[in-house]
């Protein structure tokens, strides 16, 4: 003990001068933010907000005149939630376990809010603990039928996100599924959608890009370049402006592309913008030897792509991918622009309509802040850990 | 041919089995597809502007703006000043923002990335923690959180007054400035001040030549700040003396009417402060991993080597470790840089009047698709400056 503290803080005087300084820092950060948080902060904010920072506007009067809609976010969520469990029954415990069963944890947690029951019904409460019988459900599922492999998985999650567009969209004419417009969508369920599309669409289209920027076809070539140097040298925000505004004039008028979708389609392009320069960069630093001992096997030109290539180019740049995955889901902040709800638009506007609050903004930011880095932190841990599973480095 | 066996003849590789056709049916095919989705949305478009009567065209451009920007840093007057005109202020307050910013944020990003290799445990974990956090919440929610730190400071009559020259209240920071007296005699002596800038750096480099080749202390960097000091003092002499007046002088902020709003000096709005706030720690977070991954990737031999030629810590940093590490840290550092411009786009959600901000402004009097045209143009150039100096850099340090 007292050889590390040696080594670490005091080992030469330069060092010890740094150690007292950067104590006495931290004690003066410390000694402030603590009093602030113990005695000034008033967190009621978010407890007002409850709710409504998930869902956003989807459950107000405006949206759904005349019924409850909150079951059918939540029973939304129970399929993923089912999903996740059979996930973690394919995998076979690991880190999918822990995440599993921490978020399950987390969200039967929320069933036990000191909310009156006039706030936070039980119909809400009994829907959140259910999530605890479908993980069990998933997991059943994936380990004792033949639903549990990894080509199955997959089709499910894209039948999941499908069937949870469909819930929150609702169906004309169906008892209880009145159709919600996308306008009410909001809050942080807005910013998980758009981030789930983006993160799953960019990645492909991201390939095809970086392989047509790669290739010998020089019209092809032309095309991905003047795509990805025009996506990345203009802001997102300006692109998403110019979809509310210059889109639907590009499209007939009776043409179906309502701001979810445009929104959707823009943050995917320009990430797949990024997401292509990335999987370039991991196909240049891949030695020519591979190439050419995969042609001298008698490879056709794809197969050397789909089976030598492409698969060590992605798996060395799996930090910069993943890095381009947390940006896209910080980036789904900005549909602001764009008059979309999502939960930080949602809280600010909040905050001015209510000039109440207005002393609590600090706190409702700080704590906006920290839901973001629990998931982006969360996202860039996983990363981390496939890497070493993947034994990227070491082989 | 004459190879092969009697009744076979060869008519060589059929014509849809042969790459060379495959590839540029592939190639026309796509590019035919591209162009006509593009001429198609050119057609609806047109049509819609057509049909809709939505006004296009550039004609805007010479009409008066009238409405009011902001904060600027060129001089502006909404009554008089033009469309062009006020994109050209818009402009220069991007510029601004993004220079200011790019130049903080390489400082504190070195700062924490050097921090973040240190031996000593609390300012290396210190520096980790800044990392984490910052890189991993989204910058909107940043520039909000400091946006409002400035809207909740005390209004103007009540705000702090620091030695009765700064002012911190609700409406931003006032702060004392220089301001050139007339155009000739500021413009004449910044050209005078950045010779006398160049004389320094020459004295410094030519001394720490003989330094190096000689090995007698030659004190280059004390001559060079004293030669540029010098040089500057005299060109300011000589100005003063030729134009009967000084080239500067300091405007010092004063509280003026019944509110006590300050006027003179230089006031930064709370805007443009939360901006640079945000912009600068965010972006600092991503080049101090940066800087961390440029230092690791010098060998450690080169370190051991540096130490036992008897190089001080400082010394094997800065002529050792850092100009090695410097090829690795550029290419990405100018891509950072550049996300920093366009991020200051931000600025349009806490009321900064960037290019962005006074561009959606515009398009509630001028025609949106010609301004987001002009939009589109001037944010590609600016990042094909910094893509040009980035790459001329590169070349620099690549073959010294």
């Amino acid at each position: 003990m007292l050889g590390w503290v040696h080594a670490n803080l005091f080992s030469t005087r330069f060092n010890t001068v740094l150690t007292v300084i950067s104590c006495a820092l931290l004690a003066v950060v410390l000694w402030y933010g603590l009093r602030w948080f113990i005695m000034d902060s008033d967190w009621t904010v978010i407890g007002t907000l409850g709710g409504r920072l998930i869902m956003g506007p989807y459950n107000t009067e405006g949206a759904c005149p005349g019924q409850n809609c909150f079951w059918r976010p939540q029973v939304a969520l129970l399929l993923v939630i089912m999903l996740l469990g059979m996930g973690w029954a394919v995998a076979g415990g690991g880190l999918m376990k822990r995440y599993a069963i921490g978020i399950v944890a987390a969200l039967a947690a929320f069933s036990l809010l000191p909310y009156s029951l006039d706030t936070m019904g039980m119909d809400v409460r009994v829907l959140l603990l259910a999530n605890i019988p479908a993980l069990s459900l998933g997991w059943f599922l994936g380990r004792s039928t033949p639903l549990g492999s990894a080509r199955w998985l997959a089709i499910l999650a894209v039948g999941t996100f499908g069937v949870t567009l469909i819930l929150l969209r609702g169906v004309e004419g169906v008892p209880g599924m009145q159709p919600v417009s996308v306008n009410h969508w909001g809050g942080l369920m807005l910013n998980l959608l758009l981030a789930v599309a983006g993160i799953t669409l960019s990645f492909p289209i991201g390939v095809a890009l970086a392989l047509g920027r790669r290739g010998n076809l020089p019209v092809v070539k032309l095309l991905c370049v003047l795509f990805i140097e025009i996506f990345r040298g203009v802001p997102l925000i300006t692109l998403l402006f110019m979809s509310a505004t210059l889109v639907p004039l590009a499209f007939p008028r009776d043409f179906p592309v309502n701001s979810l979708m445009r929104a959707g389609i823009v943050i995917t392009l320009f990430s797949s913008a990024y997401m292509a320069e990335n999987i370039r960069g991991g196909l240049q630093a891949l030695h020519r030897g591979q190439t050419e001992a995969a042609q001298s096997l008698g490879l056709q030109t794809w197969q050397t792509t789909m089976f030598i290539t492409l698969p060590q180019a992605i798996r060395n740049v799996i930090p910069a991918i993943v890095g381009q995955f947390i940006s896209l889901f910080k980036d789904t902040t900005l549909v602001f622009i764009i008059g979309m709800q999502d939960i930080l638009t949602y809280s600010r506007a909040f905050i001015q309509g209510n000039p109440e609050f207005i002393a609590s903004a600090h706190e409702l930011f700080i704590f906006l802040a920290i839901v973001f880095w629990i998931f982006t932190y969360s996202m860039s841990h996983i990363s981390r850990r496939i890497e070493l599973h993947l034994g990227v480095g070491r082989r | 041919m004459a190879a092969l066996p009697r009744g076979l003849t060869y008519n060589g590789i059929p014509l849809w089995r042969h790459t060379k056709v495959i590839q540029w049916v592939l190639q026309v095919v796509s590019g035919l597809l591209v162009v006509s989705l593009v001429a198609w949305f050119f057609i609806n478009i047109s049509r819609a502007i057509r049909d809709r009567d939505i006004p296009y065209g550039f004609s805007f451009l010479s009409r008066e703006y009238q409405t009011p920007i902001g904060q600027h840093f060129l001089p502006y007057n909404e009554s008089s000043d033009t469309f062009l005109y006020a994109f050209g202020v818009a402009a220069t307050n991007t510029v601004v923002v993004s220079i200011v910013g790019v130049i903080l944020a390489t400082a504190l990003g070195i700062f924490v990335g050097v921090s973040r290799m240190s031996s000593n445990w609390i300012v290396s974990r210190a520096a980790l923690a800044y990392v984490e956090f910052f890189r991993n919440v989204p910058l909107l929610i940043q520039l909000f959180f400091w946006f409002y730190i400035v809207l909740t400071l005390p209004p103007v009559r009540e705000g702090h007054i620091i030695a009765g020259r700064i002012f911190i209240n609700n409406g931003g920071i006032s702060v004392p400035w220089p301001y050139a007296t007339s155009l000739d005699s500021g413009l004449l002596f910044i050209g005078l001040a950045a010779v006398a800038v160049f004389a320094g750096l020459s004295v410094y480099k030519a001394l720490g030549r003989r330094e190096t080749a000689t090995g007698a202390s030659s004190y280059p960097l004390a001559s060079g700040i004293a030669t540029a000091v010098i040089v500057a003092a005299a060109a300011w002499l000589a100005v003063s003396v030729a134009f009967g007046e000084s080239p500067f002088f300091i405007s010092t902020p004063e509280a003026q009417g019944i509110f006590g709003r300050p006027a003179g000096g230089f006031t930064a709005s709370g805007g443009l402060i939360a901006l640079l706030t945000g912009l600068v720690i965010y972006t600092s977070s991503f080049i101090a991993e940066i800087v961390r991954a440029g230092i690791q990737s010098v060998g450690r031999g080169q370190t051991e080597a540096a130490r036992s030629l008897g190089l001080t810590y400082m010394n094997t940093l800065r002529n050792v470790t850092f100009p090695q590490a410097l090829r690795v840290i550029i290419p990405p550092l100018i891509s950072q840089c550049l996300n920093l411009t366009k991020n200051s786009s931000l600025a349009a959600a806490i009321g900064y009047t960037d290019l962005f901000n006074v561009g959606v402004t515009m398009t509630q009097t001028a025609p949106a698709v010609s301004i987001f045209m002009l939009l589109m143009l001037a944010y590609l150039a600016m990042s094909l400056t910094y893509s040009v100096i980035g790459n001329v850099y590169n070349r620099l340090i690549r073959f010294a």
